[in-house]
Parts: C-alpha cells; structure tokens; sequence
C-alpha cells in the first residue's frame, strides 16, 4: 500500500513513517503544500494523510485539489486544532476520517486500514489471519466456518488487533481506542482483562489457536508467525 | 453623593459659618455707631442743660419726664471737675420686663460756681431689635446663596459636567469584545480633555492587549499539540523495542502524563475561547435529547463504573445556546458525576422545562465549596483530573446568563443549572 504522509514537522513526521514502514508501507511525504500539491497530481496513492497547518497553504486545499482529480485515494486529516470547524470541513470536503494530535500510532495505523478497507475494497474486506476470518462489512468473525458470537466491543478489539499485529499494545492504548477519552474517567482498567479473556475464550472455543499473548506488567500482543 | 452635591454642602457649610460670624461683628458695628450716635446726642443734650443751668433754669433735681425723660440733674454741695464720662448700663425696661444694656453720660459741670451732676441714659434700639434684623439680613442673604447654589450646581453638573458625564458613559458601555477603543468628544476643559485622551490611549491599549492574550492562547494550545504528539509518537515507538516491565511502565507513565498536558492545554484553549465569547452564536438545542443520547453513549461506561443511573427528564426542553457549548456542558456534569463517584454508587439527573440537575453519590469535599468552580480546585489533588471541568460549566453558565448552585448533603453532590433565558421559560411567561 502505497501512502502519501503531507506534515511540516520532522520529528512528527519520522515518527508516522518510522510506524507505517515497519507495518510494510510504502511511504512518501511532503513537507509543504507545494510539494504536497505536485505529489497528489504526479502520483496517485492509496492513502493520504494531511496535516491541517502546513508551511505555504491549509492542508485543506490539498484535500480539496486530492479530490478533484482523484476521489479513490482515502484521506485522513491530522490535526492539532480541535476546532470543530476544521472537523466538520475536513469531512465536508470528503476527508475519510479525522485525528487530533496527539494521536497513538496504532489508533493512526487502525484508522489507515479502516479506510482503506472502505474506500478500496467497498467495505467488504475479508481480513484473514491464518484460521480467523473478519468480515468487515457484515461484521462477522469466523474460525474456519465457524461463526464467532462477538460483541461489537470484542469485535472492535479483535479488528484493531489484526490491524497492530505483532505490537505490544498496553492495556491504556487498547482502552483508549475503544472507549476514547471516557477512558480517563475509569477507576482501573481490569475491564480490558474482561474483554480479552472473552474474546480469547470465544476463539479458542471456535477452534482458533491462542494468538493474544500477555505481555507481563505491560499489555497484550497478537502474535501472528 | 454627588460631587456637585457635595459641593454645594461644602459651600453652603463654609457660608453658613462665615455668615454666623459677619453676624456678630455685624452686630457689635451697628450697636457702636448707634451708641456712637446717641453719645453725641446726649452730649448735645448736657450742653443744652448747662446752658439753661447757666440761664438760671432750675431742674431741682427733679427727674424731666416726657420726651426729655431719664435726665438727672443734681446739685453737687462739693466741687468737682467738669468731665465727662460715658458708659453701658443695664436699665429697667418697662414694657419688654426686664433689664436692657443702656448707654448712660455724666457730666459734671460747674454754673455760677456750683456743680451740678448731670446725668442722662437711653437706648436707640433695643438691643433684641438689631439682633433681629441682623438675623433677618443674614437669613436673606443665605436664602439667595443657597438659591444661587443649587442653581450654579444645576448648571454646572448639566452644562460644564457634560463632557466628563458622556466619558462616564462610554467607559460603562466599553465591551472589550467589540474590540472599538473608546473616542471622546474634544473639550476645552483641560481636565477632562486629559481624562478623555487617557481613557482613549488606555482602552486602546487594553484592546491591544486583550487580542494578544487571545492569539497566544489559542496559538499556545495549537503550538503545544504538536510536540506533544511528537514525543508521545517517540515514546510509543520505544514501546516497539524490547523493554524489560520496569521499563515499560515508566514509558506508559510518561505517555499518560504527555495526554494529561495535551488534554490541559485543550481545556484551557476552550477555556479562554469562552471568556474571549467566542461561542456567541447561539440555537436552540434540544438538551433532552443531548441527554439521552449522551447517556445512551456513556452507557458501557456506567456498567463499568457499577453506577446506578436513574434520570427523570421533561419532553423537549429547549435551550437557546451555543450548541458546542451546550453539548461541552452537558458532558462535563456527567463526567464529573461518573468521576467523582463511590463504588457502585447512584447518579441522580432531573431536567426540568427550568433547570437541570445532576446529584451523585461521593465523598465530603475537602475544599470549600465556594472555591469549587474556580480553576484548578480539586478535592482529590492526586486524581488524574485537570480541575477545570467545573470551571468550565461556570463560564458557560454565566456567558448564557444561567444560575449555578452546588451543594452537598447526605452524601449526596448536587450541581444545579437553571436557565434563565431558555425559551420554555419565555413561552410560560408569556
């Protein structure tokens, strides 16, 4: 997959790339809106993402020019403004999705797969991971055949652990992604625990090998070989 | 009090005085040119009994009544030197019954080589009498004074005052978010010229102040996210790379800590967004249905709290607001409540076509109650909280003009919002 990362800050930048390489993306960035612009109309992507505040025009005119010539490429706003206008315009303008810095790099690679699985496959991906088989549109899980009874919840983790396969995923980030902000509000985070034996107990049942492994004192990780 | 008030007590206090004392030298003067006056007369009048003394008049030391009355003529067996002497007497006075200060002569003259005493005494004026006009005088002059006071201080205030009162009224009509520095009319009174330049020069400089206050906050908020999102980026890809437990938890520490500060500085952004009235335009929003849906979405996190949640809402209770607002408010009670709240404990929301309010069970508070709403107070210093929730619901209520009441009992926290502006209030009125 081919992505196009349009973000003026170095460091912000090394950061996503550093991320998105190691997942086996093929990476470009712009550090301007000049470069952006003569990036989006030479080269076409699978996936932009756009920083709103970007040296020599808004990261909004990118979005406006990327879709003009090219309404496949999914798109994904970034931006440290929690403007609810630039929100609500970014979306207008048929930005796919909308993240506020500072953004977690899983949630940021989750949110790419998300939209990539919509604009490029309608939606209707099969992600298969050896035995499981994640339906995205109908929202079906199956292990070989065998249809899985998730909740939306279990569902959602099982999905953003497909999307950060390999990764430690902490007990925080995992709770963020699922509950956002709310997450702050929560006493202890046990109730993750809850979820993922859950879910593991759900695969496992269906036949499906135990792929979520604890990680001590840190998280989880799935770890596929 | 009025300073033109004031004045013209001042004045009036100081002429009273003044005119209290002109009273008595008043009086001493007109009491010693009218002794003066009759001294003269009487000294005519001895002149004239000499004379007849020497014409061989005899007065047999009889008293003279009629209109030469109070003359006493004596003759002396013993000789004396002619003189004269003058002085004040306290006589009998017949009709007003008591005594009155006189002024007596003697005279001791020698006719035909006998002495003869003569006396005379009288008063011109009873003394009460020139009391009596003197007062009567002053009593004038102080009626016209105050006449001319009041009337000097009603053209004063509404003519020479005029340019300072229309400086009064620009300065309490200036709203800083008009952002138009305040232009005074030009007068020729120094003083008030100088009080209008320097309103000018200082509104304008408020103005300049305020829109930089408000540029560096919001740029601040702006500037902050974008480091912070670089070292949390940084931190999560060092969770990439094999960290013994120990390790990682520090990092999953430091990263809950830069989403602390990057939370903060939002908060503070909205903050200063609300006092800067930003959010001025407002709809009418529907806060049951804000409720209701948020509850709905809220609702995992209630079963993970263990919170009992009981809600008795009237039907389309519309509030005319900003809806961001309305909906920051909104989430910011809720949250408090679920926050703030005791193991398995109960949430409590009543809205009403009038108010809403949100009980939850909890501890006392630790602070005092009046402090609640102000910025950074909180009961539990060490909660992962910022402390600007409450502050937060203050500054949207008081920008919207609603009423907010905490209080606590039974351990009970009870928030109150009433919407005073809201439009089912209006309609019932009307």
């Amino acid at each position: 997959m081919k992505l196009l990362v349009v973000e003026d800050n170095n460091d912000l930048l090394q950061n996503i790339l550093t991320y998105l390489e190691r997942e086996g993306y093929i990476c470009e960035y712009a550090r301007d809106y000049d470069e952006a612009f003569n990036k989006i109309m030479s080269f076409t992507y699978d996936i932009v993402l756009i920083d709103i505040m970007i040296p020599g025009g808004s990261g909004l005119q990118v979005l406006r020019k990327l879709k003009s010539v090219d309404s496949k490429t999914g798109t994904i706003i970034i931006s440290a403004k929690n403007a609810l206008d630039d929100k609500v315009e970014g979306l207008e303008l048929g930005a796919d999705d909308y993240l506020t810095k500072p953004f977690q790099l899983p949630e940021l690679h989750a949110r790419i797969k998300a939209v990539n699985r919509r604009k490029h496959y309608g939606g209707n991906e099969i992600v298969q991971i050896n035995e499981i088989e994640i339906n995205t549109k109908t929202m079906e899980v199956k292990v070989r055949d065998t249809l899985l009874d998730l909740t939306p919840k279990e569902y959602d983790l099982l999905v953003y652990f497909s999307s950060n396969k390999n990764h430690v995923l902490s007990k925080q980030t995992i709770a963020e992604h699922l509950w956002g902000d709310y997450v702050d509000h929560l006493k202890n985070l046990d109730f993750v625990y809850q979820h993922i034996k859950n879910l593991r107990r759900k695969l496992e049942k269906a036949g499906a090998k135990n792929y979520i492994e604890s990680v001590y004192g840190i998280g989880y990780k799935f770890r596929v070989r | 009090m009025k300073l033109i008030s004031r004045f013209i007590l001042v004045y009036l206090v100081v002429t009273m005085i003044v005119l209290g004392i002109a009273g008595v030298i008043s009086y001493f003067i007109i009491m010693d040119e009218l002794n003066n006056e009759l001294k003269w007369r009487f000294m005519g009048r001895i002149e004239r009994v000499t004379y007849l003394l020497e014409k061989g008049k005899d007065f047999n030391s009889r008293r003279v009544h009629g209109r030469d009355d109070n003359l006493i003529v004596k003759k002396l067996s013993f000789p004396v030197e002619p003189s004269v002497e003058v002085k004040d007497t306290m006589v009998w006075h017949e009709r007003l019954q008591r005594m009155e200060p006189n002024l007596k002569v003697t005279a001791y003259r020698s006719v035909n080589d006998t002495t003869y005493y003569i006396s005379t005494y009288g008063a011109l004026i009873e003394s009460e009498d020139i009391t009596e006009a003197v007062v009567q005088i002053l009593l004038w002059i102080m009626g016209m004074m105050v006449i001319g006071a009041v009337g000097v201080g009603f053209i004063v205030s509404g003519r020479l005052f005029k340019p300072f009162r229309q400086t009064l009224t620009k300065i309490q009509n200036f709203k800083l978010r008009d952002k138009k520095p305040i232009t005074a009319e030009k007068t020729n009174i120094r003083e008030f010229d100088d009080l209008n330049r320097f309103v000018e020069g200082m509104t304008r400089k408020i103005i300049a102040d305020y829109k930089n206050l408000k540029e560096f906050a919001e740029n601040a908020s702006h500037e902050l996210q974008t480091p912070l999102a670089i070292a949390h980026g940084k931190l999560e890809l060092l969770t990439e790379t094999n960290l013994t437990p120990e390790q990682y938890r520090y990092v999953e520490a430091t990263l809950r800590t830069i989403r602390k500060l990057s939370r903060l500085s939002e908060s503070l952004a909205l903050l200063t967004k609300i006092e800067n009235h930003e959010f001025t335009d407002s709809a009418d929003v529907n806060i049951t249905e804000l409720i209701k849906d948020s509850i709905r979405s809220f609702s995992e996190l209630i079963k993970l709290n263990g919170l009992d949640v009981s809600i008795d809402l009237s039907e389309d209770v519309i509030v005319r607001m900003h809806p961001v607002l309305a909906d920051f408010m909104w989430t910011n009670l809720f949250q408090n409540a679920i926050k703030h709240n005791i193991d398995n404990g109960s949430i409590n929301i009543v809205l009403s076509p009038s108010s809403l309010r949100i009980s939850n069970t909890g501890k006392p508070l630790t602070i005092q109650t009046e402090s609640l709403f102000e910025r950074f107070k909180k009961a539990d210093q060490n909660s992962d909280s910022i402390g600007l929730g409450l502050s937060i619901i203050k500054h949207i209520s008081d920008q919207n003009g609603f009423h907010t009441t905490y209080c606590y009992e039974d351990n009970w926290h009870s928030l109150e919002v009433r919407f005073l502006n809201s439009q089912s209030n209006g309609e019932s009125r009307s």
